[in-house]
């Protein structure tokens, strides 16, 4: 484990020299003869985590100190080193509550690991409950742009297929009737693809990483597979290549659902009437990395969108029935396997992704 | 010359579905003089901002809020931006499946919009704002 590092804060040259010869072994010790040279110390060393000051120290007090950098630098523990003679300054800088502890003049080496070791608890226990704060705020964020997401993505459709039915029921045309049969299909199946979304969101939310052996021959085939019976592939012409040496391990379903939202949006967003479309994706597995081009020339990303495509319920165009869900997993399950992803796209001519994976080489890491 | 209870409609919807119902109802209720829909907003604000709208007046416009590329609330701000002459042609109502406090308290800062509206679309409530105009 690294050493914790501890800043302490004396004007007597002998004091410094015999904290550090103590303490060096056990602790990253930083020591300064002066509170300007304290600064300095904590300016260039955010993660020092205990402070030790005099109380006496000639250009102000320990108390004085600790009160003025408290504001720049709130995250260290600050610790008052002082004699009997200063109890009204440590009963005004414990009231203040700036003072995790006091430490009496003459220090023993007990009495300073003791409070360093309580220190370093209630350092961790605070810096986590930030981590933790900070979870719960992201968290409480995206609750609220879900439940507004999910009354519109959710119930939208099924409203629609609500009045659908409505207008059927009074209906005697049957050519009307399919043709609004026909709408409430494409609204179902809208919805449907949002419910799958939004499991693979939870599951990469929630779920931690498997690592097991990866084939991306047969992963691109089941999809292939799936495509063909969805249709989705009519007069679309497909090219997967895949050059795999060596054993690759990732997460399988993070990878599932990275491959199956690339190239099922390659194939929805063609270009309506085009002759020659095509996607096309090139996988090319090493055991350390999987660089993974998908490649489409349908409609493309606008310019002014492109930036915003990763961004949650982002949807750019109109063209077709996006989730507004699929690039954000994408990315998701990418930031989990600290992977990359890159676009490239033009309009009426096509996109491209590139996306990068980096390999774990054993199973267990 | 139209009868005097006749009115032309714009529905801005991104759902084909939703733009079918809202015909359909239209019609219905027997006061369409036309009717013109589109699934991207951008396509019908270039629509009103070129074609001289046909008498009776004013046109009523129906826009969905949640939309791709421009919503309903970028339609109305850019719709505002038209002249005078074209704005004063035109009622706008809001429709949308989700109600949420900060869309209601939108509508209320855009002149133009004249009322919100629930989905789904139903013939009673046309009718009713229909018989206000």
């Amino acid at each position: 484990m690294e050493k914790i590092k501890i800043l302490y804060i004396d004007d007597e040259q002998n004091n410094l020299n015999g904290f550090k010869a103590s303490f060096r072994f056990d602790y990253f010790v930083f020591v300064a003869a002066t509170t300007s040279q304290a600064r300095a110390f904590l300016e260039e060393h955010s993660d020092i985590r205990i402070i030790l000051c005099d109380q006496r120290m000639p250009d102000q007090t320990g108390v004085r100190f600790f009160e003025e950098i408290r504001e720049k630098h709130p995250n260290p523990i600050r610790m008052l080193i002082t004699g009997y003679t200063d109890i009204e300054a440590v009963i005004d800088g414990i009231n203040r509550g700036h003072i995790f502890r006091y430490i009496k003049k003459p220090w023993t080496d007990t009495d300073i690991k003791s409070a360093i070791e309580e220190g370093n608890k209630f350092y961790l226990t605070n810096s986590l409950l930030s981590v933790k704060n900070d979870e719960l705020r992201s968290a409480y964020d995206e609750l609220g742009k879900f439940a507004y997401s999910v009354s519109h993505d959710m119930r939208g459709p099924l409203l629609g297929v609500i009045a659908a039915i409505e207008i059927i029921n009074k209906s005697e045309n049957i050519n009307e009737v399919k043709e609004i049969a026909g709408m409430m299909d494409v609204a179902v199946k809208q919805l449907d693809a949002f419910i799958i979304n939004l499991h693979e969101y939870y599951s990469l939310k929630r779920g931690s990483l498997v690592y097991e052996p990866i084939d991306f021959k047969t992963i691109v085939g089941d999809l292939a597979a799936l495509f063909k019976v969805a249709g989705s592939m009519e007069n679309i012409h497909f090219t997967v290549n895949v050059s795999q040496t060596g054993d690759f391990y990732s997460d399988l379903i993070s990878i599932k659902i990275i491959l199956n939202n690339l190239l099922s949006n390659a194939f929805k967003y063609q270009r309506k009437g085009s002759d020659n479309k095509y996607v096309e994706i090139n996988i090319d597995v090493t055991n350390t990395v999987a660089t993974i081009f998908v490649k489409d020339n349908g409609i493309g990303i606008h310019e002014e969108y492109i930036n915003n495509i990763f961004t949650m319920f982002y949807r750019a165009t109109s063209e077709e029935t996006g989730s507004g869900f699929g690039l954000y997993n994408v990315k998701d399950a990418l930031n989990k396997l600290q992977g990359t992803i890159e676009v490239s796209s033009t309009i009426n001519e096509g996109t491209i992704f590139k996306v990068t994976i980096p390999g774990k080489t054993h199973a267990a890491k | 010359m139209l009868p005097n209870n006749q009115h032309h409609f714009i529905v801005i919807d991104d759902s084909k579905l939703d733009c079918f119902i809202a015909e359909k109802i239209i019609k219905n209720t027997g006061k369409c003089a036309s009717i013109k829909t589109f699934v991207q907003a951008k396509d019908a604000l270039e629509f009103i901002a070129t074609q001289e709208p046909l008498s009776p007046l004013p046109v009523i416009i129906l826009v969905d809020i949640q939309m791709p590329v421009m919503n309903g609330f970028q339609f109305v701000e850019a719709f505002e931006q038209l002249p005078y002459a074209v704005i004063s042609k035109y009622i706008i109502y809001v429709i949308s499946s989700s109600i949420n406090d900060e869309d209601m308290n939108k509508i209320h800062i855009y002149p133009t919009v004249k009322q919100f509206l629930n989905k789904p679309l139903t013939s009673n409530t046309l009718s009713t704002l229909l018989s206000k105009e």
